[in-house]
């Protein structure tokens, strides 16, 4: 009787083990999906208050390849077209159902303008989201993603999410992810 | 009697963490005289563009005293108070300049309409102290804080651990994550961190989870002990 005890005991202990970390669930490194190097030097204050949810309205990808030659094709446009020193996202969100590194946690990035860049971390959808829904894969892993950002304190634990429409003036992040958004416990429309 | 006893501590790991509301959450932000206090209100690009934004201060009587208001026009300054709406980015900027003693108090941003006000972002609580404050430590926002007077000494921004307000499941950020430069309008010098919620929705979770961590590892230090020695 006292073994079972101590073998309950200790499978308790287990178990409360792995409550305490956080799973951040698999993101796609800069170096995995060979980004040109940074040249971005401004560091994003931490805790970051806000996220912006927006969409590339470009083309969508659904495994891990092509959603990581299409991270590629981002980061090509933003840096050899736009000039900027780095793709503008702080992460990418693929329907692979994967997180795509961007400017990542520290760096402040180039997704909504002056007031909010400062203030806030970008994370973008490639694909548009007009007229369809990202997989239930992709809202899993931004999903994921910030409530990571928020146990490692890269977040503030009342983070406030806000769609791309809600600080800007576009159409992005399209119809329909932005109704899914407004359903975000964390979503803030003021 | 031992499997009972066992058993009523193994509950205790059940009781669930009290989470702190995020409704009555007020921003602190403590100044010194003289200093200008400046918040950031996300408004809606779309909402409330045409609407009429102002800046409350909410008296200990209740009474709600309008400071000032965006008649329509964009900017507005109104002795100490300047308001700067931005409906294309879907801010609100707010300042206070000269900060007195007086100012000490409870404040707001509001959407004002035909019922209810709408609050921005979070009532402001704002605490202005007579001298000059201690290590400066700028990372919040948007609390930010420009240094009006010139006799103040410039003192290199410190790092410091800030008290978190989190349930102690959660991992603790290293310190290397809060690391940040100088804000790019501020010259930080000689003001005080500023905490996020009142101390007492830190402590009840806290100290929840950590009575709860302790009965269990006494329960399991006390079985470990009569397996050993039986």
């Amino acid at each position: 009787m006292s073994r079972r005890c101590a073998l309950l005991a200790w499978a308790l202990l287990a178990l409360l083990g792995l409550g305490a970390a956080q799973d951040c669930g698999p993101i796609v490194s800069r170096r995995e999906w060979r980004a040109l190097a940074s040249k971005c030097s401004r560091r994003l204050r931490q805790p970051v208050r806000y996220v912006v949810v927006s969409h590339t309205a470009g083309s969508v990808c659904d495994t891990p390849a092509s959603c990581l030659r299409q991270a590629q094709n981002v980061q090509h446009y933003h840096v050899r077209t736009l000039g900027w020193c780095d793709v503008g996202y702080n992460f990418l969100i693929g329907e692979d159902g994967l997180v795509y590194e961007g400017r990542g946690w520290n760096t402040i990035g180039a997704h909504s303008g002056p007031t909010w860049n400062p203030i806030a971390i970008g994370i973008s959808f490639m694909g548009n989201y007009m007229d369809r829904a990202p997989p239930a894969r992709a809202l899993r892993a931004a999903q994921n993603l910030l409530a990571c950002g928020a146990a490692r304190g890269y977040l503030t634990p009342n983070y406030e999410v806000k769609g791309h429409r809600d600080v800007q003036q576009t159409l992005s992040p399209g119809d329909q992810l932005y109704d899914i958004i407004q359903q975000w416990p964390h979503y803030r429309s003021v | 009697m031992r499997k009972a006893r066992l058993w009523g501590l193994l509950w205790m790991l059940f009781v669930p963490e009290i989470q702190a509301a995020t409704k009555l959450f007020e921003e602190k932000c403590t100044l010194a005289e003289g200093q200008t206090l400046t918040v950031s209100c996300p408004t809606n690009t779309n909402m409330y563009s045409n609407s009429q934004k102002a800046w409350q201060r909410l008296k200990d009587n209740g009474e709600v005293q309008t400071l000032a208001i965006t008649e329509g026009s964009s900017q507005v300054q109104k002795g100490k108070y300047f308001l700067e709406d931005i409906p294309s980015e879907g801010m609100l900027q707010v300042r206070m300049t000269n900060l007195q003693v007086e100012d000490s108090g409870l404040y707001r941003c509001v959407i004002l309409g035909p019922s209810d006000p709408i609050i921005l972002f979070y009532p402001v609580r704002l605490v202005v102290t007579k001298n000059s404050l201690g290590t400066p430590d700028s990372d919040e926002y948007p609390c930010q804080i420009s240094v009006q007077n010139p006799t103040l000494p410039p003192v290199t921004t410190k790092l410091r651990p800030r008290p978190r307000p989190r349930p102690v499941t959660q991992l603790v950020p290293t310190s290397a994550d809060r690391l940040s430069s100088p804000g790019l309008t501020v010259t930080p010098t000689n003001v005080t961190h500023i905490t996020r919620a009142p101390g007492i929705s830190i402590i009840i979770p806290a100290a929840c989870g950590l009575l709860s961590k302790t009965l269990v590892f006494i329960g399991l230090f006390a079985v470990t002990q009569r397996s050993f020695a039986s």
